[in-house]
């Protein structure tokens, strides 16, 4: 790790990480919320912190965002330490909290203008338009913030979180809550902000939304980082591979694989059988398809992050909580 | 700069569309002083109502004891009430919770002819019941005592040798609303921030828009400039609706001075700052409300915005000296009422000093971020 450090305090910022977390621990009466986690974020990059209620993400965000100071270790931003630094770099830092509430009685054509004025910019009303129109509530600037819809609020949260143009935002858990259509409007959005370069950190107890939207995954337990890398990455590194699954198979279709010698699971009515490394793929389906025993459907699966969850944190994960 | 007005003008937005701030800070008053105003004003200075038994008639009451009444009446203190010549006088009192009554003896006429005549131990006694620690005993009983040494007086045949020659000794001829006015501006110099204030911070905290501004680069002293620059714009409108009460619907003679502006201004930023120093014990909008009562209601009682801090005991007297709502309403009173700039420059240099360390106290001690 040491050599990392020099040639950066070189001089050369380009190659510094937008964020870089070494050892970091946040230590409260009763509980260590953040134990000695480490990892960096790179310019464009968009990095989720994955985990269930309690993991220690939001405690590391608002570290990261100098909302709070950690107990130990290090934590830089946009090249300067979270602690002392952060009056230069306001203005480039977006955020969007977890439980975001907008103010009551503000309209959000009205919020975003007064949010941009505290960091220093004055939009004209074509800008403001053009950031409610991006976010999706061109037909609701004019309604107070009150009379809003969660998804909603969100969508205003997340305006008010760009209006400083940052280079790098913090969205925490910024689709709790909301519905499978307006969660999968909102990986949009999110997806677009990436494409315009900005560097994203993201919490989440979503699964499928780190698969989908992050670059880089960390898997967050007990205030420590137990799994990390690109969702592709984990998913072989956690040797799940593929699945084959034999729908509608039952208990004697997964008797009849057996019998083949092959290991298969049950999975409600469906057989699964796992296929980790991809060039036995074709094989085992031939295998498969010999047997002769009444299926509704055969089909193939990429294992997913979930598989890997399972395996690093030895439990299942629904809304945040975890299940044996 | 343009932060500060920015937060300034989305604060007012909320404030005056939430619509229960306005209420008090520009209704209230008003209601107070036209409540106030109307019971203490109308009619100059309190009569009391003194129920008068008349027991020298035979069966017509002799032309002394009905002197005696007139004069009693003219004296202006006293309104004159009848009570029935054959009642027991104790028990009509009861009977009508009467406050103070006077009885005049029967034989009362025939006394004072006695002792005209020169007859030395000639005595007659004037019968006065009421409570005595109630405030219209005493009216009544000066009122009787008055009369009483006038027909002393008279009797024997002295000439008037003390008299009390009346003068104004102020510049303004006041009248209750002339004094009372500036301690309701106090009040809602004390009233609108405070309970404003604390009442912000709970929301802010509970709500997490502290950690939300945090995120901005709005500091904290800026953040708390606006309110301050809000409640100063807001009591000036508050003043302006005050004042014009009490000149058009009570004929205030109290002067809306250049000092008065600048104590109310620098009162605004003591109290404003006040809150928010008491924000950094408020956890949610109970304790909110109960801090800033606990120190409002007391403060707005002993510092004198209902009555003056002289009429009060000494040791509250010494009390109020401590109080920072004390020099608010003293000095308004002082430049208003009393066209003292001296003394109100005084204080609000005390105000000014109070203003201070609540601003700092407040900037410093209250957290935005979480621990
Ligand atoms: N101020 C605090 N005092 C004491 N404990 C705290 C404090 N803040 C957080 N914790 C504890 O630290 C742990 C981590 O909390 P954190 O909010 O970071 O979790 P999280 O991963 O964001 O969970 P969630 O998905 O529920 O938002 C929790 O057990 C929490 O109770
Ligand atoms: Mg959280």
């Amino acid at each position: 790790m040491g050599p990392r450090w020099s040639p950066r305090r070189g001089g050369n910022l380009t190659a510094e990480p937008v964020i870089d977390v070494r050892g970091l621990t946040k230590h409260y009466a009763d509980i260590k919320a953040v134990d000695g986690i480490s990892f960096e974020v790179e310019k464009g990059q968009m990095f989720a912190l994955l985990g269930p209620n309690g993991a220690g993400k939001t405690t590391t965000v608002e570290i990261l965002e100098g909302l709070r100071d950690p107990t130990s270790g290090e934590a830089r931003v946009l090249g300067v330490d979270v602690r002392k630094g952060y009056r230069k770099i306001r203005n480039r830092v977006g955020v969007l909290p977890q439980d975001f509430e907008p103010f009551d009685r503000l309209k959000p054509r009205e919020a975003v203008a007064y949010w941009a004025k505290l960091f220093d910019r004055t939009l004209t009303k074509e800008e403001v338009a053009g950031l409610i129109r991006t976010v999706g509530l061109a037909d609701r600037a004019d309604t107070l913030a009150m009379n809003l819809s969660g998804g909603e609020k969100r969508r205003l949260g997340i305006a008010m979180s760009l209006v400083g143009k940052p280079k790098l935002v913090f969205l925490d858990e910024p689709t709790t809550g909301l519905d499978p259509g307006a969660r999968r409007e909102l990986w949009g959005l999110i997806r677009q902000l990436k494409s315009e370069g900005t560097t994203i950190l993201l919490t989440t107890h979503y699964l499928d939304e780190a698969e989908q939207l992050a670059d880089d995954v960390a898997i967050m337990n007990h205030g420590k980082i137990v799994a990390r890398g690109s969702p592709a990455n984990l998913i072989t590194q956690f040797g799940a591979g593929a699945v084959i699954v034999l729908a509608g198979a039952g208990d004697a279709g997964l008797q009849a694989v057996s019998q083949r010698g092959v290991d298969a699971e049950l999975n409600g009515s469906d057989v699964w059988v796992r296929v980790p490394i991809a060039s036995d793929m074709r094989g085992m389906l031939e295998k498969l398809a010999a047997i002769d025993t009444p299926v509704t459907e055969i089909y193939t699966k990429r294992a997913s992050l979930e598989d890997v969850f399972l395996k690093v944190v030895g439990a299942r994960m629904q809304e945040g909580v975890l299940a044996a | 700069m343009s932060r500060i007005l920015a937060d300034v003008s989305a604060f007012g937005k909320m404030y005056l569309r939430s619509r229960v701030g306005t209420f008090f800070a520009l209704a209230f008053p008003i209601i107070l002083i036209l409540l106030f105003g109307a019971i203490f004003s109308s009619s100059g200075s309190p009569q009391v109502p003194l129920y008068v038994q008349n027991k020298d008639c035979h069966p017509d009451c002799t032309p002394a004891s009905l002197a005696f009444v007139e004069a009693l009446n003219n004296t202006t203190l006293i309104t004159y009430q009848g009570i029935p010549e054959n009642a027991i006088f104790q028990d009509y009192i009861r009977q009508h919770s009467i406050n103070v009554a006077l009885q005049i003896p029967s034989g009362f006429q025939e006394t004072l002819v006695s002792a005209g005549s020169g007859n030395a131990s000639a005595q007659v006694h004037v019968l006065l019941a009421g409570d005595q620690t109630q405030s219209s005993y005493g009216i009544a009983y000066s009122a009787v005592a008055g009369v009483a040494n006038g027909f002393n007086l008279k009797i024997a045949n002295a000439t008037k040798v003390v008299d009390v020659a009346q003068t104004e000794f102020a510049v303004r001829h006041f009248s209750y609303i002339d004094l009372f006015l500036p301690g309701i501006i106090g009040f809602t110099v004390l009233t609108t921030p405070l309970f404003g204030m604390t009442s912000i911070c709970a929301e802010y905290r509970t709500r997490r828009f502290f950690k939300l501004l945090a995120t901005t680069k709005l500091s904290k002293a800026q953040w708390l400039a606006g309110k301050i620059v809000f409640h100063i714009v807001l009591l000036f409108v508050s003043l302006g609706l005050m004042v014009l009460t009490g000149i058009f619907v009570f004929k205030m003679q109290a002067v809306l001075t250049p000092m008065a502006l600048v104590l109310v201004a620098t009162g605004t930023l003591e109290f404003t700052s006040m809150g928010m120093a008491l924000g950094i014990f408020v956890r949610d909008p109970e304790t909110g409300a109960a801090i800033a009562n606990a120190i409002g209601f007391p403060m707005m009682f002993l510092a004198g915005s209902f009555f003056p801090v002289d009429a009060m005991p000494s040791f509250l007297q010494t009390t109020a000296r401590f109080l920072p709502l004390t020099y608010v309403n003293e000095g308004l009173r002082a430049t208003m009422t009393f066209a003292n700039d001296a003394t109100a420059l005084v204080d609000t240099l005390i105000t000014l000093a109070f203003a201070i360390v609540f601003f700092i106290v407040a900037a410093r001690g209250l957290s935005w971020k979480s621990k």
